[in-house]
């Protein structure tokens, strides 16, 4: 079936987003490699589709959650896989992403799709931390024993080099510039 | 021809970060609707969109002249479309007393010509302190104008912003 095109972001691990331009009845496979993100054949790779945002419907009180983010099939078409509405396509070795938030002395675990963004992750910790919402929203994650503080639009995928799918975090109060 | 920084800054704009953002309405280059045309470079007109707040606009426009771009930080501030001027301070964002929000919106530091923030250019050549009391906000060559768009993105839609 003929249609638009669609303008869509794919994500892989350790490397910068893509655009790659698709027509509705292409098969994400086919997409995958034009963009040079995949070769031909190669089937050991995850594919996620979408911005996942499972873990901030958790309830307080679950301790190491998990997301249940499932890969899709890469014989489908872009079409089929509705990524005129996902948009983002996430390629990774990593089904989750284990991640772990200090603040104040404690803890917080949960295993992430890598289709997650930093503003979720942010979100969820504050929300696990009961951090008042106003006041919470100046606390942002800075990744464990280094200076950088990833974009809120990043995602976990982005951040993590396998065969470590793992990353831990930082709660910070973000600094009001003085002087 | 255009300028390694102009074409550098074209190529970011065209990047899956800026694309995102832009297709999430969160921010754009400015386009027909408010001006003729975009001004000569190093400087640019783009928008950023700011949360629902009374009698306040959903969007602000700024200007950033980008010269050096990205080894050099953009620097600019708020602008108005209705004027092409800068934003008069009245109908600039404000933010709760003491917060970050006001103070990188601040009026009262070199007549609000810039963004109080380690990431603007004129800002941070005035506070060398910056660079190892706020680490992770120093602009490097690395840095694009994304980053610079989602901290003002991030600012506008806070619950310390409070509107005009």
């Amino acid at each position: 079936m003929a249609g638009e095109a669609i303008e869509l972001f794919i994500h892989s691990q350790g490397a910068k987003p893509k655009v790659a331009v698709a027509a509705p009845h292409e098969v994400l496979r086919d997409v995958l490699v034009r963009a040079e993100v995949i070769t031909e054949g190669q089937e050991e790779l995850l594919v996620f589709v979408g911005e996942w945002e499972e873990a901030l419907a958790e309830p307080d009180e679950v301790e190491n959650g998990e997301d249940a983010h499932v890969p899709v099939d890469l014989s489908l078409t872009i079409e089929a896989l509705e990524l005129h509405r996902h948009r983002h396509v996430h390629v990774h070795k990593c089904r989750r992403v284990a991640v772990e938030v200090h603040f104040n002395g404690g803890t917080k675990r949960h295993r992430f799709s890598p289709a997650t963004t930093i503003a979720v992750v942010t979100q969820w910790a504050r929300k696990k931390f009961k951090l008042d919402p106003a006041a919470g929203a100046e606390y942002v994650l800075h990744i464990c024993d280094t200076t950088a503080q990833p974009r809120s639009s990043e995602h976990l995928g982005e951040l993590v080099k396998p065969p470590v799918c793992a990353i831990c975090f930082k709660l910070v109060k973000e600094i009001t510039p003085q002087g | 021809m255009d300028k390694p920084d102009q074409r550098l800054f074209e190529a970011d704009l065209a990047s899956a970060e800026f694309r995102a953002g832009a297709l999430k309405v969160y921010w754009g280059l400015a386009g027909t609707d408010v001006l003729l045309k975009q001004p000569e470079w190093p400087l640019r007109i783009l928008w950023v969109q700011a949360a629902p707040r009374a009698d306040a606009p959903d969007r602000f426009y700024l200007q950033l002249d980008l010269e050096g771009y990205r080894t050099i930080s953009p620097t600019g501030t708020f602008w108005d479309p209705s004027t092409g001027s800068s934003l008069v301070h009245d109908k600039r964002p404000k933010g709760k007393k003491d917060s970050r929000c006001t103070k990188v919106f601040r009026t009262d530091w070199e007549g609000g010509r810039a963004f109080y923030h380690p990431y603007d250019r004129l800002a941070a050549a005035g506070h060398p302190n910056w660079v190892t009391e706020q680490p992770s906000l120093i602009w490097d060559s690395t840095h694009t104008i994304v980053d610079y768009l989602e901290e003002i993105h991030s600012l506008l839609n806070s619950g310390d912003y409070l509107g005009l």
